[in-house]
């Protein structure tokens, strides 16, 4: 099953190569211009990861973290969801490149094979930065029913967050 | 967020002052220098998808997939107008693609369109529901830094976040609809039956 999946991207690659040579666009310019759009992208992304990197270190240095754990504790016990990832869950809905931070916090503490890792990864990829959505979206737009909206997103992030940790017990 | 991270950032570090005031210089750089390495792990995965994403565009896929989503948009927003469906379909399948730089011009102009429209409340909630949510095929970063922190099987996260994220979208868009859709149907039958009395 796994080399399936690693198959997945190599075939991607040559299948994408073999369909533009066909479209006559030039590969190599095409894929340049591209690779050369990931500096300012990193570069605009980097001040977040810093921050959000230092509030995660410090919370865990000052023992905080595990207080709000113990805290929410029965939460987590009673929905099959690992508490290490609890921080994640947290931040994902509030910010895009704070979330890649707590996550790779999360890989690089606990291995990037073991289970909490893998939910962690899930549950990253399972909804968007709900809140900055709506604050970008929806800037100049009054809407009366977009607190509806978002709560209702909520809820569906969280229930497939909690589906997730149970999915990656088998998969 | 100002408030939160001003919040936690003060609690944790007077939580510091008291117990161990030495941690706090090391504790700071070190987070840093990790955030440092993160980028580095983030730029390498970044410049290999962004340049795949490049020839996918220039190659017309991404215009194909977005002409392939409209049909769906049609039903979903309960409009016609062209203006619209398109900006909606781009967004959706530059979401789909996780080409988020070019999601986000399109979805401004597709949230301000849509508020124009007919069922302007119906549609922009579900247009939010479908972002806040979106599908995305491929979760790029979290392979890449999986495997730059020396994972056995990088990609074999894809299924599971596959599953997890189409089922979030459309749980997302079943409530909206469940609860604004079904309301804005008996409205739209409500003024067909006051028109065809008025006739």
């Amino acid at each position: 099953m796994n080399v399936v999946f690693a198959c997945i991207i190599p075939i991607l690659f040559i299948g994408s190569f073999i369909f533009a040579s066909v479209k006559k666009v030039k590969v190599y310019d095409s894929y340049t211009k591209g690779a050369a759009k990931a500096i300012p992208l990193v570069v605009s992304v980097f001040p977040y990861l810093v921050t959000v990197t230092l509030l995660a270190r410090l919370l865990t240095a000052s023992g905080l973290e595990d207080k709000i754990l113990e805290f929410l504790a029965p939460v987590f016990e009673a929905t099959g969801v690992p508490q290490e990832i609890a921080g994640l869950i947290l931040i994902k809905p509030l910010s895009g490149s704070g979330s890649i931070a707590v996550l790779s916090e999360i890989l690089t503490r606990y291995g990037a094979d073991s289970y909490v890792s893998r939910c962690a990864c899930v549950a990253y990829g399972t909804a968007e930065t709900i809140f900055y959505v709506a604050a970008v979206y929806f800037a100049g737009i009054k809407r009366k029913k977009l607190p509806l909206a978002i709560g209702l997103a909520l809820l569906s992030y969280l229930v497939c967050v909690i589906f997730c940790c149970f999915l990656c017990r088998f998969l | 967020m100002n408030a939160i991270f001003t919040l936690l950032f003060l609690a944790a570090a007077i939580c510091l002052l008291f117990f161990n005031p030495e941690l706090f210089l090391s504790t700071v750089l070190d987070s840093a220098s990790s955030a440092a390495s993160l980028c580095v792990a983030l730029l390498a995965s970044y410049a290999i998808w962004l340049g795949l994403m490049q020839v996918w565009e220039d190659c017309g896929l991404t215009n194909l997939l977005s002409k392939a989503l409209k049909p769906l948009c049609k039903r979903l927003f309960r409009t016609d107008d062209k203006e619209v469906l398109t900006a909606i379909s781009v967004n959706l399948s530059a979401n789909l693609l996780g080409i988020g730089g070019a999601a986000t011009p399109y979805g401004i102009k597709a949230a301000q369109l849509l508020d124009k429209t007919e069922h302007a409340e119906y549609a922009s909630c579900m247009f939010f529901a479908l972002n806040a949510t979106s599908i995305q095929l491929l979760p790029t970063s979290v392979v890449g830094i999986r495997a730059s922190l020396g994972s056995g099987a990088p990609a074999d996260i894809i299924l599971p976040t596959l599953i997890c994220t189409t089922l979030s979208t459309v749980l997302a868009c079943f409530l909206t609809w469940l609860c604004l859709g079904r309301k804005s149907k008996k409205q739209a039958k409500f003024t067909k039956i006051q028109r065809a009395g008025a006739k």
